[in-house]
């Protein structure tokens, strides 16, 4: 069957099985590979994105669902100023080490930021409980947040 | 990983077109959210030749209150009932719609779902159970209304026959001198399976609580009502020790096993921590 929806800002049409996972047609069919497979059951959150901008794991729809609907990943969110501080501020807070978590990080945390400018620390928490990390221990990503927090010049 | 068994995707419009699929169609499965579901086609747990897309019936997305009733839709994710008005005033529901899972969870999943799927756990039953809940149920010969204590026939069972739909979830609005909370425990504070869950109700007059109601999950075949324990507490001032009393008898009214996340006896242990925390949280939000 065929699929067609908006991805970060372009129409695309693609032709899928419908047993095939939105995280498998964006990284197979369509060259996508910012969202990560790492649990497949939605345990993880390496395949976060925004689906008509709510941060959603990729693994656990099916292709066929996001007809008509925006879906948006890292590469779409590539010259935003909100994603671009964030990304220094990972980088300067050495919130990155092996990188895995990381573009999942980013669209949770981009979407925390996004609906809440000055979260607490807690707040920060609840926002990225849904992605594992295995290598930082999670507390400079935090310090990564709240420092993009800082960062963000008023619009 | 196992890919997702090969199925015909169905993604009906409306409500009648969804209720034909499911009772002309073999081996078919209804999907909103997924969050169950997928994980549990990929683990090879069901095999369906159908599965029917809800999430395009727009009839079935709301949440409101209508004569006294608050009325879920079957779509409504737990991100879309935390945030509605109408939700606002049943707090244990509140508490459990912003602890289930993640955020990617809580925008996808619904109480639909989290019900059907029937787990002893289910974080959304104990909170509708202390509200007397009900759930609409459609197939193309009837309509019919049950109460959610009818729902559950045990762990992963539900009441639904194959062509059947839950359209609906409601209960009355809980009135101003009334005020609930949800507790849990799991392993980890963030992002896991109840090991035990405990809902309060309390309506208060004066210093008298004239109608209480409590409810458990992860401690029998199905989430289950106390009632003997809320026979305890009504009619009473709730102090201290009347709370200590009930929260102690309650260990004798569950049915806990022990599995790999917890001891039936760890468990009776945190049916008493909770349901005073959940009591306590009640009666904070009452005043
Ligand atoms: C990472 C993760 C964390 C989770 N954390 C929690 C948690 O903290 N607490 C908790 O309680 N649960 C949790 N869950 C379980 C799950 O997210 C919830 O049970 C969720 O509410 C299910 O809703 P859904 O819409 O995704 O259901 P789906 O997966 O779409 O459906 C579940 C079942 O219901 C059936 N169904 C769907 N709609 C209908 C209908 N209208 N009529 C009849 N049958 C129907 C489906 O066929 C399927 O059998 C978690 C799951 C994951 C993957
Ligand atoms: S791969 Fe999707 S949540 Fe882990
Ligand atoms: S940096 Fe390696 S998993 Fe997070």
């Amino acid at each position: 069957m065929i699929v067609n929806f908006d991805l970060n800002g372009e129409p695309v049409s693609v032709e899928v099985e419908p047993n095939m996972s939105l995280v498998d047609m964006l990284r197979e069919e369509l060259g996508i590979n910012s969202v990560k497979k790492g649990c497949e059951l939605g345990e993880c959150g390496a395949c976060t994105l925004l689906l008509d901008g709510s941060p959603v794991t990729s693994c656990l729809l099916l292709a066929p669902q996001v007809e008509g609907c925006h879906v948006t990943t890292l590469e779409g969110l590539e010259k935003n100023s909100l994603m671009i501080d964030l990304r220094e501020a990972f980088i300067e807070n050495g919130a990155i080490q092996c990188g895995f978590c990381t573009p999942g990080m980013l669209i949770s945390s981009y979407a925390l930021l996004r609906d809440n400018l000055h979260p607490s620390a807690y707040q920060v928490k609840k926002g990225i409980e849904g992605n594992i990390c295995r290598c930082t221990g999670f507390t400079k990503i935090i310090e990564a947040v709240l420092d993009a927090a800082e960062r963000i010049t008023p619009e | 990983m196992r890919p997702t068994p090969s199925f015909q995707y169905h993604a009906p419009k409306t409500l009648e077109g969804a209720i034909e699929l499911m009772g002309t169609l073999e081996n078919v499965k209804p999907i909103i959210g997924g969050t169950d579901l997928i994980p549990q086609m990929k683990e090879g747990v069901f095999s369906p030749d159908h599965v029917v897309d809800l999430n395009n019936v727009a009839e079935l997305n709301y949440v409101r209150e209508d004569n006294g009733l608050i009325c879920i839709g079957a779509t409504a994710t737990h991100n879309q009932i935390a945030a509605s008005d109408a939700v606002k005033k049943s707090q244990a529901l509140l508490d459990a719609m912003t602890m289930i899972g993640s955020p990617q969870i809580r925008n996808r999943g619904t109480i639909t779902g989290n019900l059907i799927n029937a787990s002893p756990a289910a974080d959304s039953a104990p909170p509708l159970l202390v509200h007397d809940a009900e759930v609409v149920i459609r197939s193309i010969d009837e309509e019919r209304i049950i109460p959610l204590t009818a729902l559950f026939t045990g762990p992963k069972l539900n009441c639904l026959e194959q062509n059947e739909l839950l359209t609906e979830i409601r209960f009355p609005t809980p009135p101003v001198n009334s005020a609930s909370a949800f507790k849990r425990i799991g392993r980890r504070k963030a992002f896991t399976l109840s090991v035990v869950s405990a809902a309060a109700y309390v309506e208060m007059e004066g210093e008298r609580c004239v109608d209480a109601r409590v409810a458990f999950g992860s401690v029998a075949m199905t989430p289950i009502r106390a009632s003997e324990v809320e026979d305890m507490l009504e009619d009473k001032t709730l102090t201290a020790s009347i709370i200590a009393e009930a929260c102690l008898a309650a260990r004798n009214h569950v049915h806990p096993i022990t599995d790999v996340r917890g001891t039936a006896e760890y468990r009776k242990d945190m049916c008493e921590v909770l349901l005073r925390r959940a009591l306590e949280a009640a009666l904070e939000r009452v005043r």
